[in-house]
């Protein structure tokens, strides 16, 4: 296949016009990334190829209502999230969800190094526990909801705002 | 892009390993909407494999062809997805066969508006005619060969002919008796006698159903309705009374029509399982 230089928004529009070629070059594009970030936070790689598949069907269908706001990558983001979620809230409690006490547990070795590594927000978010950094994680730079975060993490809504709360307290001491 | 920052291999090879702490695995994220150039360098540490399986999926997945709008909403209720086609492939469920369902009870809704004095009894009449009729008619064309698209693939089907037959018939009794009650509250001072034709359809879609395991569903069809027919103008000839058709006496033999045919159904539902009256 040839590669395409086109910007995502001219093949986002070949897409909506039903070209298949330029599906394909923004999923060349954009499926590392997406299968890659979605693997971090769920430790189901059965789950995370369905969502990506899924994402770009979803892709295909919506080139369409695709309105130029914002960036093509975080639209597809938003999507994948968000057909994440609704995958981990389909299936029964018990297999592996979200990495929040999983995969993402870092050593306590690394805790301090990370802290030591990085600079005033950096190190003060490394130094949160990684309960309380996976809610952050979710809420602010994945931009879920309350709720959608707790379906990712598989913790109660309740615990979601709790550990909020607490991680903005934290981060506000370490910054003051 | 504009930006002078770019993620070294190193940094770029442990995210894709997961062993990149979550404070620079987040930042990287936030970048990587940005930067093809790293975007390209990420993309060269995943393994290419999942990638064009999931791709030949896609491909898949858009070429199939779209389900209609009653699978859709079908599927939406929570229907199973083999059921949800198969209902879907049943002609008296499509759209315009419903359509039409509606476009005769407002006919004789209609009509009954209009009318007044003995006219008014007369299409009280007709319209429970209409509403017992119209259930037999839909179960008649529900299934067999000829007019069910699917007829071929059914009889090959690893489900029992019974149960699709079950399932279809069911699914076309309960949307015409939906139907036929909103068009009963629609007519003009309603009454509990507008849905009279309530066990007379019921009976006649069960009693076409029973003698269905002999001949063709429509063949039976036809033979039911006017039996019906002629049964029910004889009573009213004699009393010269339309409603007589549906009065009392006439509900109970519905229930009687209904056990008994739910019992032949019962009993020789194995001959819709060798095909149809064929």
């Amino acid at each position: 296949m040839t590669v395409r230089t086109d910007g995502d928004d001219e093949l986002l529009r070949a897409v909506a016009q039903g070209d298949r070629n330029a599906l394909e070059a923004l999923y060349r594009r954009h499926s590392p990334w997406l299968m890659l970030r979605l693997s971090r936070r769920c430790a189901d790689p059965g789950l995370v190829e369905e969502v990506v598949q899924d994402t770009f069907v979803a892709v295909w269908r919506g080139a369409g209502r695709y309105r130029g706001a914002g960036e093509v990558p975080a639209w597809i983001w938003g999507i994948g999230i968000r057909r994440m979620i609704d995958g981990l809230r389909r299936r029964p409690a018990g297999i592996p969800r979200a990495t929040a006490e999983g995969a993402l547990m870092v050593s306590a070795e690394d805790e301090v190094l990370v802290g030591v590594e990085h600079g005033d927000l950096g190190a003060a978010l490394g130094r949160l526990s990684p309960e309380l950094r996976a809610v952050v994680q979710a809420t602010v730079l994945d931009g879920l909801t309350t709720k959608e975060a707790a379906t990712l993490l598989g913790i109660p809504q309740g615990t979601v705002k709790t550990r909020a709360a607490r991680a903005r307290r934290e981060l506000r001491e370490a910054l003051a | 892009m504009t930006t002078t920052w770019h993620a070294d291999d190193r940094t770029l090879a442990a995210y894709a390993d997961g062993d990149l702490d979550d404070v620079r695995a987040s930042s990287l994220e936030a970048h990587l909407f940005t930067c093809d150039r790293c975007r390209l360098g990420l993309a060269a540490s995943t393994p290419a494999v999942p990638l064009d399986r999931i791709w030949a999926e896609v491909v898949d997945s858009i070429d199939a062809p779209r389900p209609g709008l009653v699978e859709r909403t079908l599927l939406a209720l929570g229907v199973r997805e083999d059921h949800a086609r198969l209902l879907a492939a049943t002609p008296s469920l499509g759209l315009s066969w419903l359509l039409a369902e509606v476009v005769a009870l407002s006919f004789a809704v209609f009509a009954a508006n209009g009318a007044d004095g003995p006219d008014a009894n007369l299409a009280l009449f007709l319209f429970l005619v209409v509403a017992a009729l119209l259930p037999v008619a839909g179960v008649a064309v529900a299934f067999g060969p000829g007019v069910d698209p699917t007829y071929e693939i059914g009889t090959a089907a690893p489900m029992p002919g019974d149960r699709l037959l079950l399932i279809r018939a069911s699914a076309v009794l309960a949307t015409s008796v939906v139907i036929g009650s909103l068009a009963a509250i629609a007519m003009p001072g309603f009454d509990a006698i507008a849905i009279a034709w309530l066990l007379p359809s019921l009976g006649l879609t069960l009693a076409t159903l029973a003698f269905g395991t002999w001949l063709r569903p429509f063949t039976a069809a036809a033979a039911v309705v006017l039996t019906w027919v002629a049964v029910s103008a004889a009573a009213v000839v004699r009393t010269h009374d339309g409603l007589t058709a549906f009065g009392p006496g006439a509900q109970i033999v519905c229930v009687v029509t209904i056990v008994a045919s739910a019992m032949v159904l019962a009993l020789r539902r194995a001959a819709y399982e060798e095909g149809i009256g064929i």
